[in-house]
């Protein structure tokens, strides 16, 4: 029932949180210089033209009265109407919704099977020749640009090689898996080191913790030790890396998303933000912090699984 | 007075003779089969009444004709749903006779169609309304015929037709649901739109209802389908059509087409559209209001090294102020490259060495770099610049309310008829103020009004040769490059030009594979 109690307390925090987000969303993009309209028409249309187009679009309207129209709109779930693509935000975005998890879900799968092995190695090999050189190639990793790595990997796996495809999303689960392989290796060779890092350094502290000690003098064998307290006493950072990683990769894949061609959130952010397509800007910030919320309440909830103690504190 | 009966139609392909040596032979041409095309823009909308971006435009006319098309190169124009026209003696009236067309649905094409059409097309919230402000009424005389009333006689009129932006569409599904239109077009070209999948790919089917008829005496197109894929990023264009993945790629950056001319698997083509890249001048704010400190501008500017470096030697140094269009002068003489002259107006002008701002939009690479090389070449004639950085749309705002200096940018036409640039970059009265340069030369703005009444073509290619050397040695703007369209392909794939406004006829492609 504590747990219960607890979710509904940190969903109904969220209001005020989304709140605050829509609001200083709509007036950072309202700040800004540049009008949807006359880049829509792109300096060919007449003053007269620019202002009943305006005029039909509501961007007429004093400001407060335009956020109340759009909080309005969206507490009922409509976001509005795309100004440039005139369909219904929530469309564009649920269009794109899927894919953009996909990817983050893929992604962070595939950092944390690169990260486990190596970090537990150069745990247990601290400070020798395996852990320098595991520390070196994650330097390397985290260091080259996004961009740089998916066109290697493009280069390498889809014209040497042929054995992935180069863009695309595909249409079933399995083509998915296929198709959005490199661009998942391209996030997950930034990502892992910082789990490596993070997940080491943990599992130092914790090998020299007392009641490892005393496990080690109860005669446990190495592998239970590792796997059963070891691993389990340092998962609760690494969870934290992770979490906020993929809340910012929602957005920040963009980089990604452009090299392979792939129908993501943060390229649709970008765009949206070059046309000053008002609405969408303002329903994917609100989708944003959703999801970052909940990414957050999730591994807070993780914390309690991992460790029971948590949810007494 | 009876009305003048000329069949305008061959009169007016202007570049028919190019057409010839693209034309293939009957027996080479092989049907069906599916085309993987990348591109840099993807169609926000098919609805031809609101977009003014390429990456629709480009789209829309594959799927939607209009009563006139641009020929096979673009240079010209053809009948499209209008199958022939007659222009009324006083060039106020003209009537259009409807080809026997249907619509991708089947429905047969009717008067009432294009009416709605042109009507919408020269609306209050149109893109292009300007182009159908000389029209007084658009009228159905029968089923077959329409005509279009004229307030003063407008001789670009039939261009203007050819535009994307007039695109007759079925005036029942457009009425039912304008934004379902825009998803799901339904309108008599070549294609039809099967799949718009919004941020990554379109899928056109051939229309099994098209009017033209291709090199063999079938109906076009040659294609069963086309995958219209977007692939913003430059890179992945380039390697997914030399692994094969895709089979034709839509503009390659200049640094990587030399490298790929070098793959035998692969054809490269460079191709002049109507495009000028340059910088544009804002003659309200000073120093830019003296006309010597403008020509120092074009004088000092190092074209020669832009061309080469930063456009790997791709293009045509300018001698206009607006692209090469149908009526373009090769007789107006360019400005040459010559500090001296720049130092001397310069000291005319009595320059305080206030630096100069020139602006260029975030992300535009090239743009950039010219602004570096222009920076140095006016500092050696004593100009002093400042490169400043906006992102796009901020940059585009400040150019339309006049708070900027200098912009390097560029300009592109929709329509093969001088008169749309013309007037709108050298007319201060046309809406744009210039083109955002706040140019005011009344000689110029008489000669374009003369222009585009005059019905004769000697008339005009003599009257827009005086502007475009008036305009250009006023020191309108400081112009670059005629910039080509770079495009690739596999070379199984036939009949794939870009024409001169900038898109290509994907009706006349067919592979080989």
């Amino acid at each position: 029932m504590a747990i219960l109690e607890y979710i509904v307390g940190r969903i109904l925090q969220m209001v005020p949180v989304l709140f605050g987000v829509s609001l200083v969303a709509f007036l950072c993009i309202h700040l800004v210089p540049g009008d949807p309209v006359q880049i829509m028409m792109h300096g060919r249309a007449t003053p007269e033209v620019l202002a009943t187009v305006r005029a039909e679009l509501g961007l007429d309207q004093p400001l407060p009265e335009q956020y109340l129209r759009f909080i309005g709109g969206a507490i009922v779930g409509d976001l509005g109407k795309s100004i440039i693509q005139k369909a219904p935000v929530n469309e564009i975005i649920g269009e794109r919704l899927g894919p953009s998890l996909f990817l983050l879900v893929y992604s962070a799968v595939l950092a944390v099977l690169f990260a486990l092995p190596l970090a537990v190695v150069a745990a247990l090999r601290a400070e020798r020749l395996i852990d320098h050189s595991i520390r070196i190639l994650g330097v390397v990793g985290f260091a080259m640009p996004p961009f740089w790595i998916g066109l290697l990997l493009m280069v390498l796996f889809g014209l040497v090689l042929n054995w992935f495809p180069i863009s695309g999303y595909g249409d079933s689960f399995v083509e998915h898996l296929w198709h959005l392989f490199l661009p998942s290796v391209t996030i997950a060779v930034f990502l892992a080191p910082l789990l490596v890092q993070s997940l080491r350094s943990a599992m130092l502290d914790v090998m020299t913790a007392d009641y490892i000690e005393v496990a080690r003098a109860k005669g446990l064998s190495r592998r239970r030790i590792v796997v059963k307290h070891v691993l389990r006493n340092a998962a609760i950072p690494v969870v934290t890396v992770l979490a906020v990683n993929i809340g910012w990769l929602l957005g920040g894949a963009v980089i990604v998303e452009y090299v392979f061609a792939f129908p993501g959130l943060g390229s649709l952010l970008v765009r949206a933000v070059g046309f000053r397509d008002y609405p969408v800007i303002q329903g994917l910030t609100l989708v944003f912090a959703v999801i970052v919320m909940i990414i957050n309440l999730l591994a807070d909830l993780s914390y309690m699984a991992i460790d029971r103690r948590v949810l007494r504190r | 007075m009876g009305t003048m009966r000329s069949r305008i139609v061959s009169s007016l392909l202007l570049a028919a003779a190019a057409v010839s040596s693209f034309a293939a032979q009957a027996e080479d041409v092989k049907r069906g089969g599916t085309l993987v095309f990348a591109r840099p823009e993807e169609p926000l909308t098919f609805n031809p009444y609101v977009p003014a971006d390429n990456g629709s435009i480009y789209a829309i006319v594959q799927v939607c004709d209009s009563l006139i098309l641009a020929d096979d190169t673009g240079l010209g124009i053809r009948p499209g749903l209008a199958e022939s026209w007659e222009v009324s003696a006083d060039g106020l009236t003209y009537t259009f006779a409807l080809r026997d067309a249907k619509f991708s649905d089947g429905a047969a094409l009717t008067a009432a169609d294009v009416v709605f059409s042109l009507q919408t097309a020269g609306g209050p919230t149109a893109a292009y309304a300007f182009g159908f402000e000389p029209i007084q009424s658009v009228e159905a005389v029968d089923d077959r015929h329409v005509k279009v009333v004229l307030k003063r006689p407008y001789t670009p009129l039939i261009s203007v037709l050819s535009l994307f932006a007039a695109a007759i569409v079925q005036k029942a599904a457009y009425e039912a649901d304008s934004d379902a239109f825009g998803q799901k077009p339904v309108c008599t070209g070549p294609f039809k739109v099967e799949e718009y999948s919004r941020g990554s790919r379109v899928v056109l089917v051939r229309n099994e209802h098209y009017w033209d008829k291709g090199v063999d005496g079938q109906p076009l197109p040659y294609l069963d389908r086309i995958e219209m894929l977007y692939v913003p990023e430059s890179n992945a264009r380039v390697l997914g059509l030399r692994s094969g993945d895709y089979d034709v790629i839509a503009i390659v950056p200049f640094n990587q087409a030399r490298q790929l001319e070098g793959d035998s698997e692969v054809t490269v083509e460079a191709r002049p559209i109507y495009r000028l890249d340059y910088v544009y001048l804002n003659h309200s704010k000073a120093p830019l209001d003296k006309k010597e400190i403008r020509l120092a501008l074009n004088y000092a500017a190092d074209r020669e090294a832009i061309l080469n470096t930063v456009y790997f030697g791709y293009g045509e140094i300018p001698n206009s102020y607006m692209p090469k269009v149908n009526y373009h002068s090769e007789a107006v003489e360019k400005i040459p490259y010559d500090i001296e002259k720049a130092k001397e107006l310069v000291a005319a002008a009595g320059y305080d060495g206030t630096p100069i701002d020139v602006m260029f939009s975030t992300g535009d690479a090239p743009a950039k770099q010219i602004a570096t090389i222009l920076q140095q070449s006016w500092q050696a004639a004593g100009l002093n610049a400042n490169i400043v950085e906006f992102e796009g749309g901020t940059a585009w705002d400040m150019t339309t309310k006049g708070e900027y200096q200098a912009y390097v940018s560029y300009i592109t036409s929709d329509i093969n008829d001088t008169d749309e640039l013309a007037v709108i970059e050298a007319d201060i009265n046309s809406g744009t103020n210039a083109f955002f340069t706040w140019y005011n030369n009344p000689d110029v703005i008489d000669m374009l009004a003369k222009a585009r009444q005059s019905p004769d073509p000697a008339e005009r290619a003599e009257i827009y040769a005086k502007v475009q050397n008036t305009v250009y040695h006023d020191g309108y703007s400081v112009p670059l490059n005629f910039l080509p369209s770079i495009n690739a392909h596999r070379n199984y794939v036939h009949g794939w030009r870009v024409v001169a406004n900038g898109w290509w006829w994907l009706k006349d492609v067919w592979v080989d594979k």
